[in-house]
């Protein structure tokens, strides 16, 4: 109360105050004399304020004897007194820790302004403003060179991050080192908040250090420390909504009834459906499915501070998300609650008095984490829920009929038919629709339970040997425990997803990982010349083991309490029950390596990286891999010779060279050993019978796969770096990927593995920000594009490609080949519709001969690609690719007294979707609305050719399924305000921010899926088979501090 | 206390730095190196067991080539079938003889030749296990030798031209290809040999069933000198044949639809099956090389067939002519266990899919009761696929003494099978007669096309039918079948390169 009261005073003060004002003018220069311009002279404490013009010159009326603050970025802020002046000058000094801005590179920091390799630094202000449930969704949109495309809008789901491309056929992950700890099964363990920096490591000179797992790219996560002074308190708490933002256009029932009528008459049969418009509309299957308005909330509550012998980070999380497909049934939702105290011991400082060990200081980090989530099938082509809401029939309604149900009480006699809480029984498509089932009845059905434990453990020390001499000596465990429980009820849905007797199973992993590190610094400067030293060591476990139990006859009392012991015990019976258990056989990584890093007076730079590897998946013959790099730079604005002007705060010019490495493949690949399980059924009792074979043939001189990666990039700021510029140019080449060698078929064994394909990565990275700022407001524009470039030069094989996935009822549809994009959509192109009979005659090769003579008007024209003059498989080509040629981010921040403004939009240009969510072999299917254009007379269509039941002539694949996957999109538009400090402060609240946030608000694409972004990767790279799409999520949510 | 930290530090780099080779050799937990396992007896059987496995993926592994119905869309009694003709469009391709080496049978080869290397190996670990005793040695070279054999003979008839090899491959890992008839030479002898071991009873029982035994080294015998038309070896073949026959050891069945029912398997007319069992299967999509079920009844029921018969719907695959069954006398007990034929009424309850005749495959044909609804369901049905039966033994013996090969109750052994089937009937003895017992005998079991070929009946009755659907006739050309290209393509440039099939 008595507060409130001295605030009134003091504002009636101020009022009075005003009355007094005296104007103050003059100039704000900097250390060479050269005037500032945009600098803001703002009256401390209060929004009256003003900014200097092009001379630098400024005015501004204020109370004699005010406190003025002058700022601008690149500057240290000068606080001078209003005497009434009017040609004062100000000289403002260059801000000197601005550029002391330090990167995190792996077993050390360096200045940014030293920096000669391509590093991605990602920080905390940065990751904080859109609040991701997941890290690796948080690094979207913000930097040049990282793809990040969500993997599904499946709760929890993870990304794919591919640093610079696709750098492999087989794993193209990066490698996740959390503070220093390489993290095996993703970073989804790590609560967002506490992550101080991620610094992605791009170009092969970073990732030596990093040497054989680095070939992808390597992403370090450093966590949150204490920073000195008393405990801050930070609660941070959001809620939001998500719905699906958009439904695929399918025909409706009455559509429906007419195009199933026509593709019957078309094939020579009777019309099904007398009066196709007595069905109406129908059933929307995907508004059945959706689940709108799926809440989530996340609460982080972090305490921190730090003294001169202790410094502690603390923090609770826990976020809990629900899904749109399946949220509403408890089948899809992710649940997670992270511990983490990162604290730091300086057991003694000396420094003071001697030195030789004359400082220690240990720190630990150590967090841990639990998951339990649920999920339903996504992106399949058999049967998932979005899938079979797009295939069955819109005249099908969900709950089946009194009719329907007097049927299927003979045709699934003895069946358990599912129903709903209140014991209505769902429909049963039968088995017209193949996989695709009543999606409400499926859903409704249990889901396995999937939960995960983690706890990462990094305990370290750091002892200052002699001098500059520092030895750092790390032990890292990472403990994870994960598994899945669940049952399956006696249920129909139809012949081939069925349960005739119960089941409950459980499943436990659980997987150890030991790091050891020892490495020494040393860093000195000779005059000018600056040196900084690394040597170290490394070693590496990563075991592993599991456990499977299942029971049967789980009676129906018991299906809320499904857990194996609560079914019968039936020794005597193996088919009643199961176990299973493995132990993996460990993966082990020695390592040495060495780093030499030496400058001269800032301006030339150079750094030389060494690592030698040894892994425990390749043979004696080739267990060490060797994997040099070395890095220049030039800081051409610190040359003395040369006359830069003024305005041009910063020039580097970079240059590197690496050879980084990958083993992420499968021990014992280089040797044969025994198989298991290669039994046959002998006696009259068919048992089954033990049989053990060699398995396959050993390639003892399996050796890395290894890639070499060159890189040229230049860094400008101007204005006092109010604008920075950054350009990298890359070419990264794989070679000796390993791959299955290509062996005749008539050698009885799988192919042995090899080193044979060879890929290649180009790209151009561009960067840029702008901040400035008028009056109370400041803005920030950040951009960031990425062009990419990848061929697969070779497969590695005597054909020069491989087929991958293919489509039911259309063929082959991914391929890698030699000379393209890794991997390619494949398959006919097409040239329109025959209109008449006319067409197809005049469509001849040189020789006059037809070349689709089994056409029909309406039937597609497929080209004759290689001229051949017959159509045939041959004539399959390249026919689009998913991987997009520019991504683009761009990021805007506004700021107003206490508001403020964010928005990141992210695009892709280049990526072609293979739409392959209608299965054309499923004749009852229902079809998208573009077959309401199809052809059905002459002039009628050029595109979509004529409706024939199982048409797979016409729907082979081909150019038809291919879209543009190219969009723009508002990834995230959030408004705070942050509520002012002499409120706040009254109720000890340091600051309390509100915001509203969306996400995915906005999305513009010409892809006529859910979703341009698709989850597919690998050899699908860009194949939608029925994505579970992002949501639209609306948030709001506090930052409170205390 | 700060000795203490120095010394500590001071442990853990040492520790960490006296990393040797040691630490990066690790070893797996469930596997072991070759030459220490195949060491006992025990574990010679079951690299043995692992030499029968590939019998078990004739209907699926890559490609559903069950190895009868492979045969027969060949020959004249039975569609193709399916949704279309792009629906496992290489059977379309071949029942029209004009496979394409980019569209023809594949995963057959990878099956029979995965056959042979185990076969292969078992013969090196025969050498490997100290003191194994002469009649066990002798036991298991026996059976891995008969296997071989009869993976070869697969190959053989299929591919004719094919690499042959009896010690597994080594550096660039290509063969030497062999015509047809060196082919023959090669695995008939080696055939000849392992029947000569001595080592294989005429028939097994209890736990013993399903191995090879010295009456299905017989059959296999007869099946391949008859192919061949090999006059030189009719003789022995027909010795080895009158052998079974005199043994006693099998017998006809009374009912010939007892034979393809559950409780038919392994009876007394059964030489060799290939076995399948539904509990406890070990088969997945997933793992199709697992021990379990059998994906064939699912392929050649009537989709979606929703009678209440008990039998299950299927995919539509192989229907039989309308011809075969009409070929039947209405008395002919096989008929309606060969034809299942949908009554009219039911036309409904099914999908009429590509060529259908509503007439499907009785013998092999989905039942309800021969599956269960864990795991892959389509991968489970227990039907074991009949390989050889006694009737063959018969016929093949009443054929070998007509065309000349030697003496023996001829008119007997034609009869005992005409008449199970017909009762009370005979007919008299001709090679006409035996040629249309077996045409009505074994409709459905592989057996037919490679009779018409052998008989030099194959251009004659091979030819286009009514309907449209084959409009290509049989060529001698046709006899093996194009190798798939990619097998083509993995020998290019390599020491032996494999030519392709004149098809």
């Amino acid at each position: 109360m008595k507060k409130i009261a001295t605030l009134i005073l003091a504002a009636g003060w101020a009022l009075t105050a005003m009355a007094q004002n005296v104007p103050l003018k003059g100039t704000v220069q900097d250390s060479a004399g050269e005037p500032i311009i945009g600098a803001f002279v703002v009256q401390q404490g209060t929004a009256n304020g003003s900014m200097t013009d092009v001379n630098g010159d400024f005015s501004l009326v204020t109370p004699p004897g005010a406190a003025i603050e002058v700022s601008c970025i690149g500057y240290a802020t000068q606080v001078i007194i209003n005497n009434g002046e009017q040609n004062l000058v100000v000289v403002l000094a260059d801000d000197t820790q601005m550029l002391e801005e330090t990167v995190v590179i792996g077993y050390g920091v360096q200045k940014k302004s030293v920096v000669t390799a391509s590093i991605a630094k990602v920080d905390a202000d940065a990751l904080g403003v859109t609040a991701p449930t997941r890290v690796d969704n948080a690094l979207k949109g913000l930097t040049a060179g990282v793809t990040v495309t969500a993997s599904s809008g499946q709760p929890g789901a993870s990304s794919r991050i591919r640093i610079r491309g696709t750098g492999s056929i087989n794993s193209s992950d990066p490698i996740y080192i959390v503070d220093g700890m390489p993290i095996s099964g993703g970073i989804d363990y790590l609560n967002p908040s506490d992550i101080e920096s991620i610094e992605v490591l791009k170009d092969a000179a970073s990732g030596a250090v990093y040497g054989t797992r680095a070939a992808n790219g390597v992403v370090l996560v450093t966590t949150k420390k204490g920073s000195r002074g008393k405990a801050q308190i930070d609660y941070n708490f959001s809620y939001g909504l998500s719905s699906p933002w958009k439904e695929r256009e399918v025909l409706n029932a009455s559509e429906y009834a007419l195009l199933i009528n026509e593709g019957l008459v078309n094939s020579g049969a009777a019309p099904r459906y007398a009066d196709p418009y007595s069905y109406g509309t129908g059933t929307n299957w995907q508004k059945e499915v959706f689940n709108y308005n799926a809440p989530q909330q996340t609460h982080e509550v972090s305490i921190s501070g730090a003294s001169d012998a202790v410094n502690y980070y603390l923090s609770l999380g826990y976020t809990d998300q629900q899904g749109i497909v399946g949220g509403n049934f408890g089948r899809s939702f992710y649940k997670r609650l992270t511990l983490r105290s990162n604290t730091g011991f300086t057991l003694w400082d000396a420094s003071s008095e001697r030195n030789f060990l004359n400082k220690m200081v240990l720190s630990n980090q150590l967090s841990y984490a639990r998951v339990s989530s649920k999920g339903v099938a996504e992106n399949s082509q058999w049967g998932s829920p979005l899938g079979s809401a797009l295939a069955l029939s819109p005249i099908l309604g969900v709950y089946a009929t009194d009719d329907q149900i007097a049927e299927y009480n003979t045709i699934y006699a003895g069946e358990k038919l599912v129903t709903d809480a209140d014991g209505r029984v769902f429909m049963i498509p039968g088995g017209n629709f193949n996989e695709m089932v009543n999606p409400i009845a499926s859903l409704s059905l249990p889901a396995n339970d999937n939960w995960s434990h983690k706890i990462v453990g990094a305990f370290s020390g750091e002892l200052q040997v002699w001098d500059n001499i520092k030895l750092h000596s790390t032990f890292s465990l990472d403990m994870s425990f994960w598994g899945n429980s669940g049952y399956t009820p006696l249920f129909y849905l139809s012949s081939n997803n069925r349960a005739g007797t119960t089941n409950v199973n459980a499943q436990y992993e659980k997987g150890l990982v030991w790091q050891v590190e020892n490495y020494l610094t040393w860093n000195k400067d000779f005059g000018k010349h600056s040196v900084s030293l690394l040597l170290g060591q490394s070693a590496l476990e990563n075991s592993s083991d599991g456990l499977y139990g299942m029971r049967r006859d789980l009676a129906e009392e018991w299906y809320e309490k499904p857990y194996i012991g609560n079914a019968p015990n039936n020794t005597d019976d193996p088919d009643k029950q199961g176990a299973n258990g493995w132990k993996n056989a460990p993966y082990r990584l020695a390592s040495y390596f060495a780093r030499a890093d030496w400058n001269y007076d800032e301006r030339y730079m150079a750094q030389v990286t060494f690592r030698r590897d040894g892994s425990s998946r390749f043979g004696a013959n080739k267990k060490w891999g060797n994997f040099p790099s070395f890095s220049l730079g030039w800081n051409l604005h610190k040359e003395p010779y040369l006359t830069v002007p003024a305005w041009l705060s910063n020039a580097k010019v970079r240059f590197s060279w690496g050879v980084n490495g990958s083993d992420a493949f499968e021990a014992f690949r280089y040797t044969t050993l025994t198989a298991k399980d290669n039994n046959y059924i002998l006696g009259t009792g068919e048992n089954i019978a033990q049989g053990v074979k060699s398995s396959g043939l050993a390639n003892p001189d399996l050796h890395w796969e290894r890639s070499i990666q060159t890189n040229l990039g230049v860094d400008l700021g101007f204005w006092h770096n109010a604008l920075t510029l950054g350009i990298d140019l890359y070419n990264k080449t794989t070679d000796g990927m390993l791959l299955q060698m290509p062996t005749p078929s008539y050698v009885g064994e799988s192919s042995p593995w090899g080193n044979g394909g060879k890929m290649v990565n180009r790209g151009v990275e561009l960067e840029a920000s702008y901040k400035w700022g008028q009056g109370d407001w400041n803005f920030r524009l950040g951009g960031n594009a990425t062009y990419l470039y990848n061929r697969l030069i070779s497969m590695g094989n005597e054909s020069g490609f491989n087929n991958y996935d293919s489509f039911q009822g259309a063929g082959t549809m991914t391929r890698g080949e030699n000379g393209y994009p890794f991997p390619f959509f494949y398959g006919y192109k097409t040239d329109g519709v025959f209109q008449n009979q006319n067409e197809i005659d005049a469509y001849v090769n040189k020789d006059g001969e037809k070349i689709m003579p089994d056409a029909v008007p309406g039937d597609v024209r497929f080209v004759d690609v290689n001229g051949d003059g017959v159509f045939n498989d041959d004539d399959r080509t390249y026919i689009g690719n998913g991987m997009p040629d520019w991504t683009f981010g761009l990021n805007f921040s506004a700021g107003w007294k206490g508001f403020d403004f964010y928005m990141l939009w992210q695009s892709t240009v280049g990526n072609d979707i293979l739409d392959v969510t209608r299965r054309t072999d499923i004749s009852e299917s229902n079809m998208p609305s573009y077959m309401l254009g199809r052809w059905t007379g002459e002039g009628t269509s050029n595109k979509y050719p004529r409706l024939v039941r199982g048409d797979n002539v016409n729907w082979q694949m081909s150019d038809l399924y291919v879209q543009d996957g190219s969009y723009l999109r508002l990834k995230n538009i959030q408004l705070g305000y942050t509520l002012p400090a002499r409120l706040t402060q009254t109720v000890l609240v340091k600051s309390l921010r509100v915001y509203v946030a969306a996400e995915n608000l906005l999305t513009l694409t010409g892809y006529r899926g859910y979703d341009p972004e698709i989850s597919s990767g690998g050899t699908s790279l860009g194949v939608d088979y029925g994505v579970y799409p992002l949501p639209r999520t609306l948030l709001c949510g506090l930052n409170l501090k205390f | 206390m700060r000795k203490l930290y120095i010394i500590a530090v001071s442990a853990i780099a040492a520790l960490a730095t006296s990393c040797s080779s040691d630490f990066l050799t690790v070893e797996s937990n469930s596997q072991t190196f070759l030459e220490d396992y195949f060491t006992t007896e025990p574990h010679l059987q079951e690299a043995l067991v692992a030499a029968y496995d590939p019998l078990e993926w004739f209907d699926w592994t890559n490609q559903y080539s069950p190895v009868n119905i492979m045969s027969d869309i060949m020959a004249d009694q039975i569609w193709v079938g399916g949704s279309d003709k792009t629906d496992n469009a290489h059977w379309h391709l071949m029942m029209n003889y004009e496979a394409v080496p980019t569209n023809t049978l594949s995963s057959l080869i990878s099956d029979c030749y995965s056959g042979v290397k185990r076969c292969n190996d078992v013969m090196t670990y025969i050498t490997w296990v100290p003191d194994l005793p002469a009649d066990i040695a002798a036991s298991v070279e026996a059976q891995a030798r008969v296997l071989r054999a009869f993976y070869y003979n697969i190959l053989w008839k299929f591919w004719g031209n094919i690499p042959y090899y009896e010690v597994n491959l080594t550096g660039d890992l290509t063969c030497p290809q062999f015509t047809a008839d060196e082919v023959y030479g090669k695995f008939i002898a080696d055939l000849e040999g392992a029947i000569a071991l001595n080592a294989l009873p005429m028939k097994r029982e209890g736990e013993e069933t399903g191995r090879v035994t010295l009456a299905m080294a017989y059959m296999l015998y007869a099946e391949a000198v008859l192919y061949q038309n090999d006059e030189s070896r009719f003789g022995k073949a027909l010795d080895f044949l009158k052998e079974i026959i005199s043994s006693g050891k099998y017998a006809l069945l009374s009912d010939y639809g007892e034979i393809f029912k559950e409780s038919g398997e392994w009876g007394s007319e059964s030489i060799f099956e290939i076995d399948y069992k539904t509990t406890g299967g070990q088969r997945y999509w997933s793992w199709v090389r697992g021990a379990g079920g059998t994906v064939l009844p699912r392929l050649i029921s009537p989709h979606s067939w929703s009678g209440s018969d008990g039998h299950d719907g299927g995919w539509g695959f192989a229907p039989v002519r309308k011809e075969t069954f009409d070929m039947f006398d209405a008395s002919d007990a096989r008929r309606a266990a060969t034809c299942w034929v949908i009554d009219p009424a039911d036309s409904e309850k099914y999908n009429h899919r590509y060529q259908d005749t509503g007439i499907f495959l009785e013998k092999y044909a989905a039942y309800k009761a021969n599956t269960d609804s864990e795991g892959d369901a389509d991968l489970r049905f227990n039907n074991n696929l009949r390989y050889y039966r006694y009737a063959e033994t018969l016929l093949y013996a009443a054929e070998l003494v007509v065309r000349g090969a030697g003496s023996g109750d001829a008119a007997d052994w034609l009869n005992q099978v005409h008449g199970r089937s017909l009762k009370g009937q005979s007919v008299s003895l001709s090679l006409d007669n035996i040629k249309e017992e077996r045409r009505l005998e074994f409709v459905g079991e592989g057996k037919r096309y490679w009779d018409l070929v052998r008989w030099g009946d194959a251009a004659s009755v091979l030819v286009p039918d009514s309907y449209g659907y084959r409009t290509n006739s049989w060529t001698p050309s046709k006899k093996y079948l194009p190798f798939p290209q990619s097998l083509m393509d993995s020998t290019e440039g390599k020491t032996y390169e494999l030519k392709q099939n004149n098809y």
